[in-house]
């Protein structure tokens, strides 16, 4: 976790806003009591958004964190907020169904018919995760395998920058 | 029960360099009588997300108090947020709810359980610092300036009058400045007066 705190750090992270869950939950245990860095909690992934806007529009620069499945409940507040906005906010989404889609050697470009949908086996949130991002324009990489999670973290935050607009990167393994 | 201008006035008369966000029927009202950078309309925007949106800033901007225009409908949509606002500690966070019982922009169709719910209660027990309600006008006006003053955070539930703000657009038909011009453009105006404001001040 050390590493992906310098990357935030030296990116002039100010403000991790988000929920955590298994994959995010270290990141969050870190930031509790960081010097520089300010977590702020919500209660429901759509929130995050809205304040990482308010905290852009007040000269902070935010990081998102949220699963997948908040991703998914964000559509409102993600288009209306930081995308209507041009706000350069990068999101940390953990990828949860990613390793089940694997296993069944499925991938997130696959006809999502109602077969698919309703397999015991697989979690439908990685099938409509990257699917759900490319829709609402918000450009994103996927972190995977053997991918470096700070290397993939600070491009993202770069190309929000660039781009001005909300940028994510889908962390489809762990953090560290 | 107040009317919307009685609850605006006062906040123009008190006001000195608060940051104001407005969301729904607040919005033009408030267009029409300020003319601030500082103003922030969460229109054409997400809905229910104005409280949230002004929290971030709060938490931006500790240094200035922050005030939500919010209405009972947008509250209903976010009610998370009261518990968020306590738990990021902020103190320089105002948000009023005005409680009209209707969803006003899109037709006055009822809100859920209209007319039945104790806004600052709710925030009270969320952990608000400071509450108040409010249904005259003069009870409302002799507080303004205390509520603008002391801190928080606080909310303050007021149960105003329904009026006819039809769906707000952002075009130049608008008496509002701020609604003259995309959200996106008027973000870059709002975050350059807040930094040149401080230039000012250094």
């Amino acid at each position: 976790m050390t590493k992906i705190l310098h990357t935030l750090v030296a990116a002039g992270i100010t403000h991790v806003v988000g929920l955590p869950d298994n994959t995010s939950a270290p990141l969050f245990d870190a930031l509790s009591d960081h010097l520089w860095i300010r977590l702020v909690t919500v209660t429901r992934e759509g929130e995050a958004f809205a304040i990482a806007s308010g905290l852009w529009l007040g000269g902070a620069s935010p990081l998102v964190v949220i699963q997948n499945t908040g991703l998914l409940e964000s559509g409102d507040s993600l288009r209306g907020t930081a995308a209507r906005m041009g706000a350069p906010i990068p999101i940390l989404i953990t990828g949860r169904g990613y390793s089940k889609m694997k296993e069944a050697r499925l991938k997130p470009s696959d006809l999502r018919e109602r077969d698919l949908l309703t397999r015991g086996d697989v979690d439908s949130v990685a099938l409509l995760t990257e699917p759900t991002l490319e829709v609402w324009g918000v450009p994103f990489e996927r972190c995977e395998g053997e991918d470096d999670p700070s290397t993939v973290l600070a491009r993202t935050i770069d190309s929000a920058r660039s781009t001005e607009r909300p940028t994510a990167v889908v962390m489809a393994r762990g953090l560290t | 029960m107040l009317t919307r201008a009685q609850v605006l006035d006062p906040l123009v008369q008190y006001r000195t360099d608060e940051i104001i966000v407005t969301t729904m029927g607040a919005t033009r009202p408030w267009g029409r009588i300020s003319d601030s950078d500082l103003d922030f309309a969460s229109a054409d925007s997400a809905m229910g997300h104005a409280a949230d949106l002004a929290l971030g800033i709060a938490l931006a901007r500790p240094d200035r108090t922050v005030l939500c225009l919010n209405g009972d409908g947008s509250m209903l949509m976010t009610l998370g947020t009261l518990a968020t606002v306590v738990g990021s500690e902020a103190t320089n966070y105002v948000l009023f709810v005005m409680d009209n019982g209707v969803f006003e922009i899109t037709g006055h169709q009822s809100v859920a359980a209209s007319g039945q719910i104790d806004y600052a209660a709710m925030a009270q027990a969320a952990g608000f610092q400071r509450v108040f309600f409010f249904e005259d006008a003069r009870s409302y006006a002799e507080a303004v300036e205390d509520i603008l003053t002391q801190p928080g955070p606080t909310c303050v539930h007021l149960l105003v009058e329904p009026g006819s703000e039809g769906p707000i657009s952002r075009n130049d038909r608008e008496k509002g400045r701020y609604l003259r011009t995309s959200l996106a453009d008027w973000s870059r105006t709002f975050k350059a007066a807040l930094e040149t404001k401080d230039q000012k001040q250094t």
